[in-house]
């Protein structure tokens, strides 16, 4: 539960922009995925739709507000459903200086008390989701090699199809391929592979829309091939740049919740 | 003081019941639990049957909030026991949040043991067995938090005095004291009567920062735990003892305190303690008439919490220590404990596994709590856990015919 928390918008923020006539590396690609403006801040509400292999469904449902002070980022999610962890809420604020780590709070109702966490652990899954927090948008392009495979169309979209190979040879992924939209910069699909080189899982995105001249994926589902296990992701409500104060992100509104 | 108490729960049921009848926003939560557990001393009994049904009624409008929190416990060996956990008032303004009624108050950084977390008296009758929301016994109380960017000012004012809640005669947790002939009690100074000059008071200023989590607290309030005030006839002539009177007394206490949270790459370190001011020991002393001596006493912890192969682990270092000891004090002069907890989850944290265990260095003695728990659906879990002690002396080692296994079969709405 510790980890239920982030990324999730960044990653249905997350696209890119570049002129189709520029002449870009695989690096300058993915850069502007991950630095595509997304507003100042973003309230919604996060629904995971968790589906095993026999059909059983359970769901996750988040109200999240996200708010980007230039240097921090400041995120605080408040957990509705299932039943027994409502009105957990959970507090990150992530750094733009590179050598320093997010910090990370988590409110447990049925203990009264709000816990430091440590940050370290991105390669975990979220709330027993498909996607691990790297998988939701926390991962740095510069922690990965990244190489232009080729172009090509893809949902009828002119698609840049990158290759991105870790640095860290002991990371949980041998290697990645995204198909990013050259206009849009929205990764439409991404596979994911294992440390021994297997097919492990694939990202699509089943939809997305210009909100506040921002392109926002609204929809999106991982698929574990392997395990055959699929998360469905959705965000809802969404509203951007609306001034959300900074008392938002304080242990007084992580004790208090939704209230 | 009755009246007064009175006046403010009518207040505040019937503000609750007005505004939930033209509520549209009115949240319904809770769950119904079943504990069943059996003690494993080849007799097969049961330790307890219990079924658990827990409402929290709550809304929110502007600037005021409520909370009631009624539970019921049904027994299959006890009588039905129906109560209010919490029901409060929520008021917000700017800066400043008003709490008054009925409340839970935690504090403190540490996890399972109880150094500044002092303000909510403990329920004690199944040892410290239940979830720690059941363990904290609501306290009619005034808090008000000021607030500053991430700091917190508060203040919390308790007309009533509430001790710990202990086991009674027939139960498997109670504790025997032991004396060298059979007591005679006298509880006449037990209470402590209801006045404005008996009530308590705690100030905790905290901050939560990228740095550093910091919490500083004091108080003036009474010991939850009472003293027993032992006064010994002796024969004059044989100097035997003949006779022991004892007399359980809460005393004052002053309290200063505070605890830290910070994080060290893939490491969080935590830190808690207090220094009590005129807590009050047993001693052997015979120029003490009432066999109790009062003594400063300090009390800290030190902890850290690290994942290893996906395994959340956590250890903590506890010392109690009595200050300007001597050796007619009862008690050891320093007493250490440690907390060891693993926890890992499993079929996209569908399966839980979690193992606890207090361990009592001076006594050799531990309570082992391990848990596994299902997911069943959303909201609907199945638990199998057992509660081992070993060690023969101390606070675990006492009990060590009590270990058993339990299940706990739980619905959240």
């Amino acid at each position: 539960m510790k980890k239920a928390v982030l990324l999730i918008a960044i990653l249905m923020l997350t696209g890119i922009t570049v002129h189709a006539q520029e002449k870009l590396t695989g690096l300058e690609i993915m850069k502007k995925v991950y630095n595509r403006p997304t507003g100042n801040d973003m309230e919604a509400n996060l629904t995971m739709i968790l589906i095993s292999s026999s059909g059983n469904e359970r769901v996750r449902e988040i109200k999240q507000y996200i708010k980007d002070s230039g240097d921090v980022e400041k995120k605080i999610m408040f957990f509705i459903k299932p039943a027994d962890v409502r009105n957990t809420s959970f507090m990150n604020w992530s750094y733009d200086d590179p050598k320093k780590d997010d910090d990370q709070w988590i409110y447990l109702p049925a203990l009264k008390k709000i816990k430091r966490i440590s940050s370290d652990s991105k390669g975990d899954y979220f709330m027993g989701s498909d996607f691990t927090y790297d998988d939701l948008g926390d991962r740095k392009p510069e922690e990965d090699t990244h190489k232009i495979l080729r172009e090509e169309k893809l949902n009828g979209e002119d698609c840049y199809v990158i290759e991105s190979i870790p640095k860290d040879e002991d990371y949980m992924y041998s290697k990645t391929v995204t198909w990013i939209i050259k206009d849009k910069w929205i990764g439409l699909k991404k596979e994911f592979y294992d440390e021994d080189g297997e097919y492990l899982k694939i990202l699509n995105i089943k939809d997305y829309k210009k909100i506040k001249d921002y392109w926002i994926i609204t929809q999106t589902e991982m698929d574990n091939v392997q395990k055959n296990h699929k998360t469905v992701m959705k965000l809802s409500n969404i509203k951007i740049d609306t001034g959300i104060p900074d008392s938002k992100f304080t242990e007084r509104m992580m004790k208090r919740g939704l209230k | 003081m009755k009246a007064l108490k009175l006046f403010l729960l009518t207040v505040i049921f019937s503000f609750v019941f007005v505004t939930a009848l033209t509520a549209q926003d009115l949240s319904l939560t809770g769950y119904a639990r079943n504990y069943t557990g059996l003690l494993l001393n080849g007799n097969n009994d049961f330790s307890i049957i219990q079924n658990t049904f827990n409402l929290n009624i709550e809304q929110s409008k502007d600037f005021v909030a409520y909370k009631v929190n009624p539970y019921m416990y049904q027994y299959a060996d006890r009588e039905l026991e129906i109560g209010l956990r919490e029901v409060y008032l929520d008021v917000y303004f700017n800066s400043v949040d008003i709490r008054i009624g009925k409340q839970q108050i935690i504090w403190g950084k540490a996890d399972g043991v109880f150094i500044t977390d002092i303000v909510s008296p403990k329920d004690l009758r199944e040892f410290l067995l239940p979830d720690f929301d059941e363990i904290r016994m609501g306290i009619n109380a005034v808090k008000l938090d000021y607030y500053i960017n991430n700091n917190t000012f508060e203040l919390v004012w308790i007309p009533t005095f509430t001790p710990t809640r202990y086991p009674g005669g027939n139960s498997i947790w109670q504790i025997q004291p032991e004396f060298p002939i059979e007591p005679v009690f006298d509880y006449s100074k037990q209470k402590v009567e209801q006045s404005f000059k008996n009530s308590e008071i705690f100030g905790k200023f905290s901050m939560l920062t990228s740095l550093i989590d910091l919490e500083i607290m004091g108080a003036y309030a009474w010991d939850d735990d009472p003293t027993m005030h032992v006064y010994k006839q002796i024969d004059p002539v044989t100097h035997t003892l003949t006779g022991l009177k004892v007399m359980p007394e809460h005393h004052r206490l002053t309290i200063g305190g505070g605890s830290f949270s910070t994080t060290l790459g893939p490491f969080v370190f935590r830190g808690e303690g207090a220094y009590y001011s005129g807590k009050g020991f047993n001693t052997t002393d015979p120029a003490i008439k009432d066999g109790v001596v009062e003594k400063d006493y300090l009390h800290y912890l030190l902890g850290t919490d690290f994942t290893v192969w996906d395994i959340h682990t956590s250890l903590q270092f506890i010392q109690e220590r009595i200050l300007d000891y001597n050796n007619f004090i009862y008690n050891d002069e320093v007493q250490n404990m440690g907390t060891f907890l693993a926890a890992a989850d499993y079929l996209n944290e569908t399966l839980h596994l979690k193992f606890f265990m207090y361990y009592d260095f001076e006594n050799n003695a531990s309570l082992i709590r391990p848990t596994i728990t299902y997911d069943v659906a959303d909201g609907f879990t199945a638990l199998l856990g057992a509660n081992i002690f070993t060690g023969n002396e101390g606070m675990f080692g006492r009990f060590n015919e009590n270990d058993m296994i339990y299940t706990k079969i739980k619905y959240s709405f």
